[in-house]
């Protein structure tokens, strides 16, 4: 079922994309007999019927995953929009402080050592990146 | 002859340079410390490190000397964790568990590590020796190619991708296909047209590589790992005095020599890599012994098999990589995409243009094939100790290494979101058994086959006949027919 739902929605797409190559997509003068479309046309087709075999002949019943599973994913996905939302404006050290220790406290670790391994992580990996190997990380709100 | 010869000799000297030393040092000491984790594997290692290599600014020759230890030196370490936790450390690994464990648990589990890294040793340099020979030919006869022959080299990739990866080819093959799709995103090169941008700025130059490779290995291997999180401890069998012997390896030398070079061949085959070659030579192994072999309960042969083969591949993978520009393996084609970001395409010519990078990397990996025979073989203990590195700490750390690279390119927060929906999409293919490697494979000989499909039809005029007119063509096409049929009719014998 899974699959059928999975290939059902990419079906969906892959014709959006066909029908954009089919009578979209022209270039106003060009050299070549091809030109911008026929490439998306054929790829279109085949993902097209590949899709569609999918949809008639799934392998793959359900995606097996557990109702706790889900959860922690789901939580795992917040804490990851949450991390990049604040990724510039708290700065890297504080931000991946309260990732490293809300995620690793998610996933099994004890407050404390959670909160250990978030602020060394932030402080060295600050350290280890942006100042000794000069990657481009955002400072935020400790401007050194 | 001397041509080779030459060839080393500018390879060792960029390769002997302290700083490339340093870097090959420091990718095979890392590559084996993802080899040996659990769950993260060459492909996710070297996807999440690139961005940082990238960032770094280093020459292109380094940047891949670097990514490409961090790759079969993962192949190396892949069995650590097979033989002391009976979990594999990635894909290419998962045959050592077989007769490697077993060896460990029957108290044997510093002669199963030393006699595994021994046979990953042979495999690997029998391998680069191969590709020291064979690439400069290979890359002699492909110079002669057209725009037709190469369309028919890429057909024939994609049909070995389809015919040996995953277990069901309409899979593989629409995950290719959608990897081609996404490589057309952004404005077409020949005619300043502008395709599936939707008026996106960000999307005019196309998607990212680096957003893509992230995306579907780095972050979609991290959640897999939250779904996998082992509530139990992992526990490690302790590594014994017992030690590789002599005689072990004279009895060994025929399974070490034709898995290397079985493990070779599948490398060099378009898309597949070290699960493939390992699970090849292990059935084979297992076949010619017959009643000899106690294979399954701790077999010599039956480990050296499958790490001969694993390191033979993923140097065999880098052959077409090199010469013709069309990866050997799911993390070749990450590689291939590194070089396309410092604008070098890799291909016939890189061995007479870039000597310094085809002949620096296969030097490197001479080099970088005694570094880990003598990382491993010592410091085995060290890596055992990683093992039991909580994943609680390790799994977050693979965001963090994600967000630093991704990050550090061109500071833009966005792209973070990008790589989570991404990672997202790349879980949900994996969890409904779409392998990802013929994903960023189709995403990386986008262009390119396109390229040589409208340049071929232009030197016509349109006239499709042209793919087929010269015999390499013809000749290609009958090896994708092949490797199509091949593996159906063996499948159909074993069942009959």
């Amino acid at each position: 079922m899974a699959d059928r739902i999975f290939a059902g929605v990419m079906l969906l797409v892959t014709l959006a994309y066909g029908w954009l190559a089919f009578f979209a997509i022209s270039a106003p003068f060009q050299y070549d007999p091809l030109g911008p479309e026929t490439w998306p046309q054929i790829l279109s087709i085949v993902t097209a019927l590949c899709f569609a075999v999918i949809l008639l002949r799934p392998d793959t019943d359900s995606m097996q995953v557990a109702r706790p599973t889900w959860i922690r994913l789901s939580l795992t996905v917040v804490l990851l929009l949450g991390y990049a939302e604040l990724y510039e404006r708290l700065g890297f050290i504080i931000a991946t402080a309260l990732f490293g220790t809300l995620a690793s406290r998610m996933l099994g670790a004890t407050w404390l050592k959670g909160f250990l391994f978030g602020a060394v992580i932030g402080v060295a990996g600050y350290l280890l990146c942006a100042e000794l190997l000069e990657l481009n990380l955002p400072s935020g709100l400790l401007t050194f | 002859m001397s041509e080779v010869l030459n060839g080393l000799a500018t390879g060792f000297g960029v390769a002997l340079s302290p700083f490339n030393l340093m870097l090959v040092a420091f990718g095979c000491f890392a590559g084996t410390l993802i080899g040996a984790l659990p769950g993260i594997g060459p492909i996710n290692g070297v996807a999440i490190l690139l961005p940082i290599a990238y960032g770094l600014g280093l020459p292109p020759e380094s940047a891949l000397i670097l990514l490409a230890g961090i790759y079969y030196g993962a192949e190396f370490g892949g069995r650590i964790s097979s033989i002391l936790l009976n979990v594999p450390g990635d894909a290419g690994a998962v045959m050592t568990t077989l007769d490697g464990n077993p060896m460990a648990r029957k108290g044997e589990a510093g002669r199963a590590l030393s006699i595994s890294a021994i046979a990953s040793f042979i495999g690997g340099t029998v391998a680069v020796v191969l590709m020291t020979l064979f690439g400069p030919l290979l890359s002699k006869f492909a110079v002669a190619f057209s725009p037709s022959d190469y369309v028919a080299l890429m057909v024939f990739a994609f049909a070995s991708l389809a015919s040996l990866v995953g277990a069901n080819p309409v899979k593989t093959l629409v995950g290719a296909s959608m990897g081609l799709m996404l490589a057309t995103i952004g404005v077409d090169a020949n005619t300043g047209v502008t395709r599936y941008t939707f008026g996106v700025p960000d999307l005019l130059a196309g998607i990212d590589f680096l957003i893509v490779v992230i995306g579907l290995f780095g972050m979609a291997e991290l959640f897999h790992l939250v779904e996998q999180q082992a509530t139990g401890k992992l526990k490690t069998l302790p590594i014994d005095s017992s030690f590789v012997k002599w005689a072990d390896i004279v009895f060994g030398r025929w399974t070490l020599i034709r898995s290397s070079l079985i493990g070779f061949v599948i490398g060099v085959l378009p898309g597949t890599g070290a699960s493939v070659a390992s699970a090849v030579t292990y059935g084979t192994e297992k076949r010619i012994a017959g009643k000899s072999g106690t294979f399954g309960e701790g077999d010599v042969r039956g480990l050296m098999a499958p790490e001969a083969a694993n390191n033979a591949s993923a140097a065999g993978a880098m052959v077409p990589m090199l010469t013709l520009g069309i990866p050997g393996s799911g993390t070749t084609a990450i590689l291939l995409g590194a070089l396309l970001m410092f604008n070098i395409q890799p291909g016939p010519l890189l061995f007479t243009q870039h000597p310094e990078i085809a002949w620096g990397l296969i030097a490197s990996m001479y080099i970088g094939n005694i570094a880990l025979l003598i990382i491993n073989l010592p410091l085995v203990g060290l890596f055992a100790r990683m093992l039991t590195l909580p994943q609680h700490y390790l799994t977050p750390l693979i965001a963090i290494l994600a967000f630093i690279g991704i990050y550090s390119i061109v500071g833009n927060p966005f792209d973070l979101f990008m790589i989570i929906g991404l990672g997202i999409f790349g879980w949900i293919l994996r969890k409904l058994d779409f392998s990802l490697a013929p994903v960023i494979l189709g995403f990386v000989l986008g262009s390119l086959f396109e390229n040589n499909l409208r340049r071929a039809l232009s030197i016509s005029g349109g006239d499709w006949g042209i793919l087929v007119q010269s015999w390499q063509s013809l000749f290609l096409y009958g090896l994708a027919v092949l490797v199509v049929i091949v593996p159906l009719i063996l499948s159909r014998r074993r069942r009959a």
